[in-house]
């Protein structure tokens, strides 16, 4: 049985775990950098510990530091998170070997599927359909441009070690082909400390549907159906939704057989996901597996009813899974929304800062999983996502519009936030009617970026935000007299106490 | 007096409190009332409705406001700024110097330009790191390099001038 476990990580996610441990009867440790001394993990944890200085590599991805510090507090097991050190082969092995439960797979299919043409060589011999390219990295821009001419652009340039869209690049043609390969080599290196990279032919119009799965130490699989992701922006994920309003029953049981085969082959165990591109004729490519827990698994959870970080936890101590396939079903529809601190009309600047206010939206069907609070700093050092709104209802129509209502509720002051292109994105036909694919924010929304975007419905909400500016800014006047008229009276009781 | 200019997205409009409970927009008087909850968040009633709003300011003369999932970017001016402001927009024209600020807090990773350079519009100047990502900041017009306030491996703060030119 676990005891206690160490959360390796800080945000909305360590937040998340702290709630399943809550619940389990485990007690939680957080570490902390100096930036989030006093972050909403900190705060919330039964145990918290300075782990190191700001910038992550001398904090979260320290990991001789982490494991040190687990076995000093008599930490069970570490829990990675997503992102840091979750997908860190050598990291994983580090724990292996201290004796300490890593929770999640081994570290064995962890780097199996981490160098991500080893794992598009697995997959082909096991039979799960791959995006047609290399299943070796590149190893010259000469090379690599005779590859692009065999396949036909446009390409797309992959880190071999990547994933969340870092290190990758679009290539048109053979002029592009230098400069992308430079910079895609460069932010390889510095995202995950490998520069190789791989080449696949770009799918023009694919959605992203990943499928979450579920493995015991014992060799049984399931699956928890799939997730919709192709609102994204450069690659990251920004709405997700479970399930797929283009997955019919047919290709939803070829998906999922897919992914559980594609589990199979790397022997894995814990909770993982299989990200596949779906093309407009159904037929679907294995992209890479991601061999953690993702951001988005609350949709699934909505959907499910599983709590997957407890089915994490409860696999990583041993037990065998008591969930039956059979038992498992889709009951209604879940939409998930990533809040940044952002500013979008600023060519999509980090918004860092002090959170001032912070007023969560809640009612039927609603749940924020965040890892922010009033007083929380933004630091610039880590990933702006701040909170994530999650809308359930019976059916999609039901989970978009109490997403439009949650939104509206939510409050949030002194960082901006992508809030309003929720709105937007909510509002469009294409959304709507679930034709969307992976271009659709490039192609639809960044043209409108900055400014043009503004919802042209809201003029009321103008004229009441001028009005509002208006009373501050002469409020701003009234509150300086106040003050002046408080500091004499202070004087005047000093006085007397005296 | 106390008219009050407000520009949200490049449209402008006139603003007079006449007292506590009304106000003139753009010549039409509307009863409006403001409550605070705290120094953030606010409640208006105006005409028939009570709307909730949190606001925080982001820089003299600049507020950022929330209302039902609606941002907007606000500047108020008194009127005397205003006519202040028109002239010294004219006089910065005049003078052709271009600062190419950092639009983000980040880390200054590589400067493709020197002193003397001649840019055209488009071109790259720069790469800032920021959030583990880089980025690419262009020439917003064409013109010869003057200055370069920061070297490669430097932070740099949000809205700080990294290189002017002419």
């Amino acid at each position: 049985m676990i005891k206690k476990i160490l959360i390796a990580n800080r945000g909305e996610i360590a937040h998340r775990i702290i709630k399943a441990c809550r619940e389990l009867d485990i007690i939680s440790a957080a570490i902390y950098s100096e930036a989030d001394k006093l972050a909403l993990h900190v705060r919330r944890a039964d145990e918290a510990y300075l782990i190191g200085p700001s910038p992550a590599s001398e904090s979260y991805l320290n990991k001789e530091k982490i494991i040190k510090l687990a076995k000093e507090i008599g930490a069970d097991a570490i829990h990675p998170g997503y992102g840091f050190l979750s997908e860190n082969a050598e990291f994983i092995l580090m724990v292996e070997e201290s004796g300490i439960i890593f929770i999640g797979p081994s570290s064995k299919s962890v780097k199996l599927m981490g160098e991500k043409t080893s794992a598009r060589r697995l997959m082909k011999t096991n039979n799960v359909p791959i995006v047609p390219g290399t299943t070796a990295p590149i190893k010259s821009v000469d090379e690599g441009k005779k590859i692009a001419a065999e396949i036909g652009y446009p390409v797309m340039l992959k880190a071999a070690a990547g994933g969340g869209g870092k290190g990758m690049r679009k290539i048109s043609n053979d002029e592009e082909f230098e400069s992308a390969y430079n910079r895609a080599k460069n932010e390889s290196l510095k995202a995950f400390g490998n520069d190789d990279v791989y080449l696949e032919k770009f799918i023009e119009h694919p959605k992203h549907i990943e499928v979450q799965i579920l493995a015991d130490k014992f060799g049984n699989y399931l699956h928890l159906f799939e997730r919709e992701c192709s609102v994204q922006r450069r690659h990251q994920k920004v709405i997700e939704e479970a399930p797929s309003i283009a997955v019919d029953e047919l290709t939803r049981k070829k998906i999922t057989n897919a992914a559980i085969d594609a589990a199979k082959a790397c022997k894995y165990y814990n909770a993982g996901t299989i990200e596949f591109l779906m093309d407009s004729d159904k037929s679907f490519y294995f992209l890479e597996m991601n061999t953690r827990l993702q951001v988005e698994h609350p949709v699934t959870e909505m959907i499910t009813g599983i709590d997957i970080v407890k089915q994490q936890i409860k696999i990583a101590s041993g037990e065998k899974l008591t969930l039956r396939q059979e038992d498992i079903r889709i009951h209604g529809h879940a939409v998930e929304c990533r809040i940044y601190a952002e500013d979008v009309d600023n060519n999509f600047a980090p918004s860092t800062g002090k959170i001032v206010h912070h007023r969560l939206t809640s009612g039927p069907g609603i749940r924020i999983d965040r890892g922010i609070d009033v007083m929380s700093e933004v630091p610039i050092y880590y990933d702006p996502m701040l909170s994530k709104v999650i809308a359930w209802g019976t059916d999609r129509n039901e989970a978009i519009v109490r997403m439009q209502r949650a939104l509206g509720e939510y409050q949030i002051s002194g960082v901006i936030t992508n809030i309003p292109v929720f709105r937007w994105i909510l509002k469009q036909k294409v959304f709507l009617d679930g034709t969307f694919d992976i271009n659709f924010l490039d192609n639809d929304f960044m043209p409108l970026v900055p400014d043009k975007w503004k919802d042209t419905t809201s003029e009321e909400y103008e004229e009441v935000a001028a009005v509002l500016s208006a009373l501050l800014k002469s409020k701003e006047q009234e509150l300086s007299l106040s003050k002046n008229k408080i500091a004499t009276s202070n004087l005047w009781r000093d006085q007397n106490y005296e | 007096m106390n008219e009050m200019i407000i520009t949200i997205n490049n449209r402008k409009h006139s603003v007079k409190i006449n007292n506590s409970s009304e106000v003139e927009i753009n010549n039409r008087k509307v009863p409006a009332e403001i409550s605070q909850i705290n120094n953030n968040a606010f409640l208006l009633r105006y005409n028939n409705k009570v709307f909730e709003i949190t606001a925080h300011k982001l820089e003299k003369e600049k507020y950022g406001i929330l209302i039902d999932g609606c941002y907007f970017d606000v500047l108020v001016r008194t009127q005397i700024q205003e006519n202040a402001n028109d002239l010294q927009k004219n006089k910065n024209i005049s003078a052709k110097k271009l600062n190419i600020k950092a639009p983000m807090p980040g880390l200054l990773l590589k400067l493709k330009k020197n002193i003397g350079d001649s840019v055209k519009a488009g071109e790259p100047l720069l790469i800032l790191e920021a959030m583990k990502m880089e980025n690419e900041i262009r020439s917003p017009a064409n013109g010869i390099v003057k200055e370069i306030l920061f070297k490669e491996g430097q932070s740099v703060e949000k809205n700080s001038i990294i290189l002017t030119f002419e």
